[in-house]
């Protein structure tokens, strides 16, 4: 017999020991429950939770672009008018 | 399914110790895998396969216990005092289980996976298949954390 052996067989005992009375029905009880949810289930709400933060950024990104575009174009209308009336009085 | 439960209680709890090395984390873990199992016993189309399966299942959710703890801690770090928490008091009551669990806890989980296996009387082809490897592979690993752990075993004992 491996001296090991002993020990391999200590360590179940100790083991079981830990269990609580009513370990069986505990668990019976636990699995009648609603399951806990999945993995899969949890990583797919982070993506959807991600993937509505970067659309929000985005959205607000491209409405701060469109106004700053806007304003930039006229900007430019107005330079481009007084250097046409400037064309002209030349 | 009660009776189920009684008949491999003791077995999962001590599984469930020699690769997590925690007594205060075996009845949870022990309850994740009988409830695993009754969840999933309908899926088990070859019944004769039974405790092969219930020791797969039990492996993966030790395994996935000690890798979601590491992540936890990651996120989370523990204060160096916290690192390492001594079993409590009481909690490990004899020489040859003290020098064991110590020897255990030198091994990669995955190595104290595969011992406990071969102590719950699983062949070769099981555990390869559990542990998705060729048999030759779990021989050389197996091997390997045998003298592993005697070196360890023996180096605690004296």
């Amino acid at each position: 017999m491996k001296p090991e052996h002993e020990a391999w067989l200590r360590l179940r005992e100790h083991a079981a020991s830990q269990l609580s009375p009513g370990f069986p029905d505990r668990v019976l009880r636990a699995a009648r429950a609603d399951p806990s949810p999945l993995f899969v289930t949890q990583f797919a709400m982070c993506i959807a939770t991600a993937a509505l933060c970067l659309f929000g950024v985005l959205l607000f990104h491209a409405q701060g672009s469109a106004a700053d575009e806007a304003s930039n174009r006229a900007g430019w209308s107005e330079i481009s008018a007084q250097a046409s009336d400037l064309d002209q009085g030349l | 399914m009660r009776e189920l439960i009684v008949a491999y209680q003791r077995r999962v709890a001590g599984f469930a110790y020699a690769i997590t090395g925690r007594s205060d984390s075996v009845e949870d873990l022990a309850q994740m895998v009988f409830v695993k199992m009754a969840r999933a016993l309908g899926r088990l189309k070859a019944p004769e396969q039974f405790e092969s399966w219930l020791f797969r299942l039990a492996r993966n959710t030790c395994i996935d216990h000690l890798r979601r703890q590491k992540l936890r801690r990651i996120f989370t770090p523990f204060a160096p005092e916290h690192e390492n928490v001594p079993e409590p008091d009481g909690a490990v009551d004899s020489e040859e289980l003290d020098a064991l669990r110590h020897a255990l806890d030198q091994l990669r989980p995955k190595d104290r996976a595969l011992l406990a296996l071969v102590q719950e009387g699983r062949s070769h082809a099981e555990i390869a298949e559990t542990c998705r490897t060729s048999v030759a592979a779990v021989k050389a690993r197996l091997h390997r954390a045998r003298e592993e752990l005697r070196q360890h075993y023996h180096r605690d004992e004296t």
